[in-house]
């Protein structure tokens, strides 16, 4: 070889390098389009296995089901009017509005019937078909004891459907707003060969956007405003962007030169920094974060002043100030803020007296703390103070359980935490097989009602880690399901004295609410969380 | 040299097969499932899905019948795209990771070779000691800090390139500069010090006494003497480059394969972990192979003969 060929080629190289430097040629801010980030790629567009937040929104944005949230209210889509139901509240008939699929196919009832058949039947695999729970027959066919055409669901003719509920549902048109509620275009699932969801080609959208050129992960989509959309002139935008960013630097240099027009959310680190920005905004989300005590394994738990001590040694408010940097609030009960809301007064269930009154439950106070904790100590025989408290293996879950561990430690005397984060898959198998004494744990809601977080500490639930349990605490919440189900006032009180229950006796310590923290360009307007946790991408656009 | 190649081969489909073999029992240890919401599933469910993935049959059936596969050229598919082929999620990502793996590789060999050269050269004068002063810079610079860096002045302050994203050749641009540094550094080290050393050999003394200038004589011996080392030290970094690139990737956003490797791990994706493990190792053991092979063309002395015999 020569050198001077190598001096070539190195030259070469590095002017090929600098030549292209300058073809930055994309317009990037569109006054119709909107980009944002999303922490992960899209790992289906199958409503029937989606099992993932930013795959639920990809859903709301090119699909839709009988129903849509407007902000706060539900308001029909696929459907002509929010149903009323009969039979002693069992029974929905929904007349269905003439749309189409992006095909030029017609949405019928029997698309309802298709999908919801789909996800129910044992061999599609869904994750989700314990959401069918009540609809007619809906366990037994998932259980594989009945056949799939057995379920309460039925096309009276082409536009109208009529479902069959086990039992009422208070919150089941709020349900149905949700993605796996969504119909599915027979002929396009079976023509992709166990591939439905997976590409751009093997879908058919019947919402006011569609994805363009996508197939699964990609790291980069873009939604088109679809122009056959029932609705599509009140749909402002002419295209949606997401983009995958997991840096945090990263998705401040691209919202800073305007490649996102939204950057949601932030890292605590970050929040904390750019908090006194004008484009900065924080959205409460409806994911709580709690501690379970696990009775089963360490007796110290059973007593309910030592749970008490456990929560009162906590300092909510530095946690979610300073720990986490805004990201979070502190909470007082175990369900969130800003998701469910009083059917009559409109009032938000966290902002029912009696849930203010709870506030005291969850008080930082050091010494009430040791006093509960010493007396408590008396009243059990055997128990360890050494204990495990097992978390996640995040920046944030760490930081959390080290200020958790230090502020227990410190108001409860002769308590040992040793602490054990681990990645997220072996948590939950320490959790469910009940190796751990304290874990923090997430949940976020299926639907907007409380009873999706209340239900959770009902004896027998499978999230129920801590296997706290208390009679009163499940009459209360089963009559809220059943008894008063077609009574939205009595259920009502019903969920909110379950909730007093459970605070008092701290059956699971509340930690915080996860707020979710944004920049966000000031020419957008209308981005807002809807009690889904979802945001509704045909109402927004840019001034 | 044919029947040294063909063992090699052959060595290199068993090494294949014990790291298939040695990965599929570890990833079986992994708690958890590939379901990402397990408590929910009905017993129905459970088994029907089990017995889709085949996991419902004993660790060593599905061990064997994972082989069968493999040796078809069939890698399964993946759990946590559902029913996606994992050659296809492959395929799909591992584009860009090898472009900037490839470029940063060429990028970073030649201008190592060319600054070891200059440096071995120019020993002891101010040249060489810039050129060590950037390649320890190089080696002790972590690629995502050095990413971090050039993100921040070439992409958001001179703009000269893009932030992040993926968008063509533009956007390879930084990435390349990030992952080439540490190849160009250990490069740069090693060629000069093989450099000092040939320069300083009979063989070019004579070269010399030959009346040749001291360009032919670089050019024609002390170059291709010093490149035996280097090129060792290649192979092992262009591999390392294209599994390691994940944290470049990540901070410009680059949809590669590196991050594809971490959440099939964490999700228990198990066909996409073999499938990408499998991948690696068989570019690792092709790269070494080559360089082996090259070997023999750079330096006569290590050529053999026929039927191996000298």
């Amino acid at each position: 070889m020569n050198l001077r060929k190598i001096l070539g080629a190195a030259v070469l190289g590095a002017g090929l390098l600098t030549l292209t430097a300058c073809g930055n040629s994309e317009d990037k801010s569109n006054a119709k389009t909107v980009s944002v980030n999303v922490g992960d790629v899209l790992p289906t567009m199958d409503s029937s296995l989606n099992t993932t937040a930013i795959g639920a929104q990809q859903l709301n944005n090119t699909m839709e089901g009988l129903y849509r949230f407007d902000g706060k209210n539900l308001k029909p889509a696929g459907a002509t009017s929010i149903a009323k139901p009969t039979n002693n509240g069992t029974r929905y008939t929904i007349d269905l509005r003439k749309t189409k699929w992006s095909n030029g196919d017609n949405v019928t009832a029997k698309d309802y019937v298709y999908a919801w058949r789909r996800t129910v039947a044992p061999k599609t695999g869904s994750q989700y078909a314990y959401i069918f729970s009540g609809v007619k027959n809906a366990e037994k066919i998932n259980a594989g004891k009945m056949p799939t055409n057995t379920l309460g669901i039925k096309a009276l003719n082409d536009y109208k459907l009529q479902i069959d509920l086990e039992h009422p549902i208070a919150y089941f048109n709020s349900m149905l707003a949700g993605s796996q509620f969504f119909p599915q275009n027979e002929k396009v699932v079976k023509a992709s060969k166990g591939k439905y969801g997976l590409n751009s080609k093997n879908l058919v959208s019947n919402g006011p956007f569609k994805l363009d050129n996508w197939k699964v992960s990609d790291t980069t989509w873009k939604e088109t405003k679809n122009k056959g959309y029932w609705d599509a002139k009140n749909v402002k935008l002419d295209a949606l962007k997401y983009h995958v960013v997991k840096d945090p630097n990263t998705g401040l240099n691209l919202y800073t030169s305007k490649d996102l027009d939204i950057y949601t959310g932030l890292s605590g680190d970050s929040a904390q920094q750019l908090s006194n920005r004008k484009d900065f905004s924080t959205t409460p989300s409806s994911s709580l974060f709690y501690m379970e005590l696990n009775q089963a394994k360490n007796p110290l738990f059973k007593n309910e002043k030592i749970r008490q001590a456990i929560s009162h040694a906590i300092d909510r408010k530095q946690l979610s100030t300073k720990v986490l940097g805004n990201t979070g609030t502190p909470a007082t009960t175990v369900v969130p803020k800003g998701m469910a809301y009083n059917e009559k007064t409109k009032k938000d269930f966290k902002d029912e007296k009696q849930s203010k009154a709870l506030s005291e439950s969850t008080s930082y106070n050091p010494k009430l703390a040791t006093k509960l904790w010493k007396e408590g100590l008396k009243e059990v025989s055997g128990g360890n103070k050494n204990i495990t408290l097992v978390s996640d293996d995040t920046d944030t879950a760490k930081k959390s359980s080290e200020f958790l561990q230090n502020g227990l430690e410190k108001n409860l005397p002769g308590l040992k935490i040793t602490l054990n984060n681990v990645p997220f898959k072996n948590r939950l198998q320490k959790s469910t097989s009940g190796d751990f004494d304290m874990v923090i744990s997430a949940w976020s809601p299926d639907y907007p009602d409380p009873s999706t977080f209340l239900d959770l500490f009902t004896k027998g639930n499978a999230m129920n880690r801590g296997k706290w349990s208390n009679a009163q605490y499940d009459a209360q919440d089963k009559a809220a399901a059943i008894t008063n189900a077609n009574n939205p006032q009595v259920r009502w009180n019903n969920m909110l004295n379950a909730q007093s229950i459970i605070t008092k006796e701290q059956g699971t310590v509340p930690l915080y609410q996860q707020t979710v923290a944004s920049l966000m360009n000031d020419k957008v307007q209308g981005y807002v969380k809807d009690p889904s946790g979802l945001y509704n991408m045909a109402n927004v656009y840019k001034k | 040299m044919t029947k040294y190649i063909l063992k090699r081969i052959a060595y290199l489909f068993l090494t294949l097969f014990i790291i298939a073999s040695i990965t599929f029992f570890l990833m079986k240890f992994l708690p958890g499932t590939p379901f990402s919401n397990e408590e929910k599933l009905s017993e129905a469910q459970r088994a029907i899905m089990n017995q889709q993935y085949g996991l419902d049959k004993p660790l060593i059936v599905q061990y064997f019948a994972y082989l069968g596969n493999l040796i078809q050229g069939n890698l399964g598919t993946s759990f946590q795209f559902n029913n996606q082929p994992v050659t296809t999620l492959i395929a799909q990502q591992i584009g860009p990771s090898l472009q900037i793996g490839t470029q940063a590789m060429i990028l970073g060999s030649l201008l190592g070779v060319l600054l070891g050269a200059v440096a071995a050269i120019r020993k002891n004068s101010w040249i060489d000691t810039v050129a060590t002063f950037f390649s320890i810079l190089g080696l002790s610079i972590p690629s995502f800090v050095f990413a971090v860096l050039l993100q921040y002045f070439f992409g958001y302050k001179l703009q000269m390139f893009p932030v992040a994203l993926w968008s063509g050749f533009s956007s390879s641009v930084l990435p390349t500069i990030a992952l080439a540094a540490f190849p160009l550094a250990n490069i740069a080290r090693f060629m000069r010090t093989e450099m000092v050393d040939v320069l300083s050999s009979d063989y070019i003394e004579l070269a010399r006494a030959k009346g040749n200038s001291n360009w032919q004589t670089v050019a024609k011996h002390a170059l291709r003497n010093s490149l035996i080392p280097v090129i060792t030290i290649v192979g092992p970094m262009a591999v390392n480059i294209m599994t390691g690139s994940m944290v470049v990737e990540n901070i410009f956003s680059i949809p590669g394969i590196g991050n594809q490797f971490v959440q099939s791990i964490l999700t228990n994706d198990f066909p996409t972990i073999m499938g990408l493990t499998i991948f690696y190792s068989f570019l690792l053991v092709v790269i070494i192979l080559v360089v082996d092979i090259l070997y023999g063309i750079i330096d006569p002395r290590i050529r053999l003969g026929n039927g191996g015999k000298e």
